[in-house]
């Protein structure tokens, strides 16, 4: 345990201390003297941002239900509690039973965004680990990551022993149970990453070594280690209704990103949007059944005393049987005054219907995606919605009662025109003619319309993980053409930063030699590069600069489809032949169908399912 | 029929440090997991019928608290105690309940607050040096403190007069630490709280270490409540 009295100390000199207390209801603190296996599960950002992901909430759960097991959680913390434990020499700490990080087995980090990985750095460096794995001998813990930036593992390789590809419910327990093995036989390090990568999902970076080509692009890469895989499978779980799911969430304090239960009601999608990684790694669908939801809402009801449940997914409108789903949950908790929420909403009248039964409460805010302004552009995506459905959805919100309308973009597409961004500006002018096309005495509210656009990043296993990114100039004029010819006081035009997306599009499909470069980042003070106000571009550059790194070779360059990508060796069961045929129709403008219709053959069922989606 | 049940709780240690907001939230979700019949407001946002009297600012621990919760049905105190401890983290716990009848707020009764405040003080070295300074110091009719205001943009200096807001101050302890040789003070105090004027203990000490020079060291300053009293016809109660 960390000493108590500077504990007490820092805590009085820090912004927010109820982020480093712990001690939540169903928060779970064993004696870790009498376990065999500490697991340290670190989430790269501060506690809010943490303590909202579900995928935190189902490993912690999972770890601490074995009995040999221990599992803790560690935060970021934010930059005065870190300034405070660098003084008092207070090491980064799980909340639990507040134990230096470095003394547990393991220290697992979930990447959920590449502009975390400083963050990871920092993390580390508290809590005085050796930063590269090379330099981590028998006394420090095992640095084991997964996550959906796992599936470009390569940019971290030097810095995290074993990567997990996939879903981790049940990869994990088999990583556990291999080290209470080895703990028990007192191994050396390298056996048991020798061990570990013989498990489907597992990925030892060291284990492998990448050759270049003169232009520095990849020749190879190759095992140099013998026994271990070629490729690496992801892992997935077959039957969601058969997996583990807690049945008891930790409730924090203060409040949360996400406050509320989330209520995972399937996984993968099927809509086939070609810039969405999510959408391809993901696959395949997989629901739970009503019966199995409605037995985790009432547990997780009991024992949180949450308001609010939310049915999350990547696309949560898709759900087969989501009318009575709904109709069943409202009818169960509305005595007592638990409401239902869905975060993401399909550009539909099923969808606003389902809302109306749902948010019987104020009508706030109603966000769409159609992503792109054009329908030649939305159909290069494969974004299956059209003007007639925006404007349909819209219509029927304002007769509803909604008033306020926020849609997202994106700009920087592939194959995007001034006329595909100028349709941006006038979808947002249409939405505002339909409200005031409607007779006055069936306006409800202030009319006010939100057109949010963000810089496209192309990301690994999408169609587009060949392009090149817009430059930032290129960002830049598209948004002042915007700006420009977006003069309304109903309308508000809202962008993301270009050179925050540049970084984000180098990280995304960097490979080993990027590690340099981001440890020098860190060293120059990068850290929550993720929150604006924290994110030093300059000092990014200069690092580059100074560890020989060309942005714009990773970020800008359109790649050769021959070309050996740094993530080639994963598998996630979408085939490399299934991503180029979707890229060459996406520059035909081509549709792909959704896969609930009818199977595309994008390869999953046949690498991981036998057959069935 | 109106069932209002008055609440005793205590918010000490770590949890200290959860605000205002954090607490009616961790009540709310307290309630429904103990299954108490509380009332909820009407319309399309219901939110759970209770106030809890003279919010405590972070960091302050306290004693005794106390909140006027709404039922739609009785349930025996005795249930409610145990249902709602059995939920509730250990350093906030029910000390007491009761139904009352009186129709006034638990908010609008609160006239005093007593705390107790600790300290390390570097200018002080005897109990008896701090007593002699304190009650001279109290004898006086007026106590002037600065206060910031902030209106719109521009910052407002204003002057108050604090005196009739103490009710009595006492030193409770004064503990010289040889090895450290720091002396830490306990200063028990009732202040004014409540609708009707409040003093915060934080402008207290700012005051009493600048009118009695005891060099306080601000980082080592721990506050707890130790009871919320109400004055009526100018007798001050306990609130139940």
């Amino acid at each position: 345990m960390i000493d108590m009295d500077k504990f007490d100390k820092v805590l009085r000199k820090v912004e927010k201390p109820a982020r480093y207390i712990g001690m939540e209801k169903n928060s779970v603190k064993k004696d870790l003297n009498k376990v065999k296996v500490k697991f340290a599960f670190a989430f790269p950002d501060i506690y809010e941002v943490g303590m909202s992901h579900l995928g935190l909430h189902i490993l912690y759960n999972l770890i601490n239900e074995g009995e040999d097991f221990a599992c803790e959680r560690v935060f970021a913390p934010w930059v005065d509690m870190e300034e405070e434990m660098i003084k008092e020499g207070i090491p980064l700490f799980s909340l639990e039973n507040r134990e230096p990080v470095k003394n547990f087995d393991f220290v697992g980090f979930t990447l959920q965004y590449e502009m975390s990985y400083t963050n990871i750095i920092n993390m580390l460096h508290l809590g005085e680990i050796p930063i590269l794995s090379k330099y981590r001998d028998e006394n420090d813990p095992f640095v084991i990551a997964g996550g959906p930036c796992a599936y470009n593992p390569e940019p971290i390789a030097d810095i995290i022993d074993l990567f997990v590809i996939g879903e981790g419910e049940e990869v994990i327990l088999e990583i556990l149970e291999a080290y209470k093995e080895f703990k028990n036989r007192k191994g050396k390090r390298k056996e048991f990453l020798k061990e570990v990568s013989k498990i489907e999902g597992v990925y030892v970076p060291e284990f492998y070594q990448v050759r270049y080509n003169e232009d520095g692009t990849i020749k190879a890469m190759e095992a140099i280690v013998e026994g271990v895989p070629k490729t690496i499978n992801k892992r997935i779980i077959r039957d969601l209704d058969k997996a583990y799911f807690p049945e008891r969430l930790i409730v924090p304090y203060i409040e949360t990103v996400h406050d509320r239960i989330p209520l995972e009601i399937f996984r993968g999608c099927t809509r086939g949007c070609r810039f969405c990684q999510a959408g391809m790694i993901y696959r395949p669908v997989r629901e739970k059944s009503i019966g199995r939801l409605l037995e985790l809402a009432e547990e997780l009801q009991k024992n949180t005393g949450y308001e609010d449940i939310s049915l999350t997914s990547l696309s949560s409108c898709d759900y087969s049987e989501l009318p009575l789903l709904i109709s069943k949950l409202m009818d169960r908790y509305e005595d007592k005054k638990v409401g239902v929420s869905l975060p993401s909403l399909r550009l539909d009248s099923f969808s606003i219907d389902v809302l109306k039964e749902i948010q019987k409460v104020r009508k706030t805010g109603l966000t769409f995606a159609p992503e792109a302004g054009s329908q030649r552009l939305r159909d290069v995506i494969n974004k299956g919605v059209t003007e007639e459905d925006l404007i349909n959805a819209v219509g029927y919100a304002f007769k509803e009662g909604w008033s306020n309308i926020k849609l997202y973009f994106m700009i920087g597409l592939p194959t995007e025109t001034e006329e595909d961004l100028l349709g941006i500006r006038d979808l947002g002018y249409k939405v505002k003619d339909i409200f005031f096309r409607l007779p006055k005495e069936k306006r409800q509210g202030n009319l006010k319309v939100t057109l949010s656009a963000s810089c496209f990043v192309p990301k690994p296993f999408t169609p587009f993980q060949w392009v090149g990114q817009d430059s930032i100039e290129s960002f830049n004029k598209k948004i002042d053409l915007l700006k420009k010819n977006i003069r309304d006081r109903k309308i508000v035009f809202n962008y993301h930063d270009p050179k925050l997306s540049y970084l984000e599009a180098i990280i995304a499909r960097g490979d080993r030699r990027l590690g340099k470069a981001i440890i020098r980042a860190w060293e120059k003070g990068c850290k929550f590069d993720g929150w604006s106000e924290k994110f030093k571009y300059d000092k990014w550059i200069e690092a580059f600069n100074e560890t020989g790194i060309d942005g714009d070779f990773f970020a800008l360059r359109e790649r050769e489809i021959d070309e050996v990508l740094p993530w080639d060796f994963i598998n996630t069961g979408v085939t490399k032949e299934y991503l180029i045929k979707e890229y060459e129709k996406a520059k035909g403008e081509e549709l792909t169908r959704d896969c609930r219709l009818g199977c595309t053959n994008c390869g999953i069922n046949r690498n991981f399912t036998g057959g069935v989606c | 029929m109106l069932m209002i049940l008055r609440v005793k709780f205590t918010k000490k240690g770590y949890l200290k440090y959860i605000s205002h907001l954090d607490l009616m939230r961790l009540f709310e979700r307290g309630f429904r997991r103990a299954q108490i019949p509380i009332k909820y407001s009407e319309g399309f946002n219901p939110q759970p019928r209770f106030s809890i009297a003279n919010p405590l600012a972070l960091g302050i621990e306290s004693e005794e608290e106390y909140m006027d919760i709404n039922l739609h049905e009785r349930i025996p105190i005795d249930e409610f105690i145990e249902r709602m401890n059995r939920e509730l983290p250990d350093d906030i716990k029910i000390r007491d309940a009761k139904y009352i009848k009186d129709k006034r707020s638990i908010s609008s009764m609160i006239g005093w607050s007593y705390y107790s405040i600790s300290f390390e003080a570097e200018n002080i070295d005897r109990k008896e040096e701090l007593k002699k300074l304190l009650k001279d110091w109290l004898k006086g009719e007026k106590i002037i403190i600065k206060k910031l205001r902030r209106k719109k943009k521009k910052i407002i200096e204003r002057e108050q007069n604090i005196r009739p807001f103490i009710g009595n101050a006492i030193v409770e302890d004064c503990i010289v630490n040889d090895e450290a040789s720091n002396v830490r003070v306990v200063v028990n105090c009732m202040l004014k709280a409540g609708d009707k004027g409040n003093l915060k203990p934080t402008d207290f000490i700012n005051a009493m270490d600048k009118y009695l020079n005891l060099g306080v060291n601000y980082d080592t300053i721990d506050i707890k409540r130790l009871s919320l009293l109400i004055e009526d016809e100018g007798e001050i109660l306990p609130p139940m």
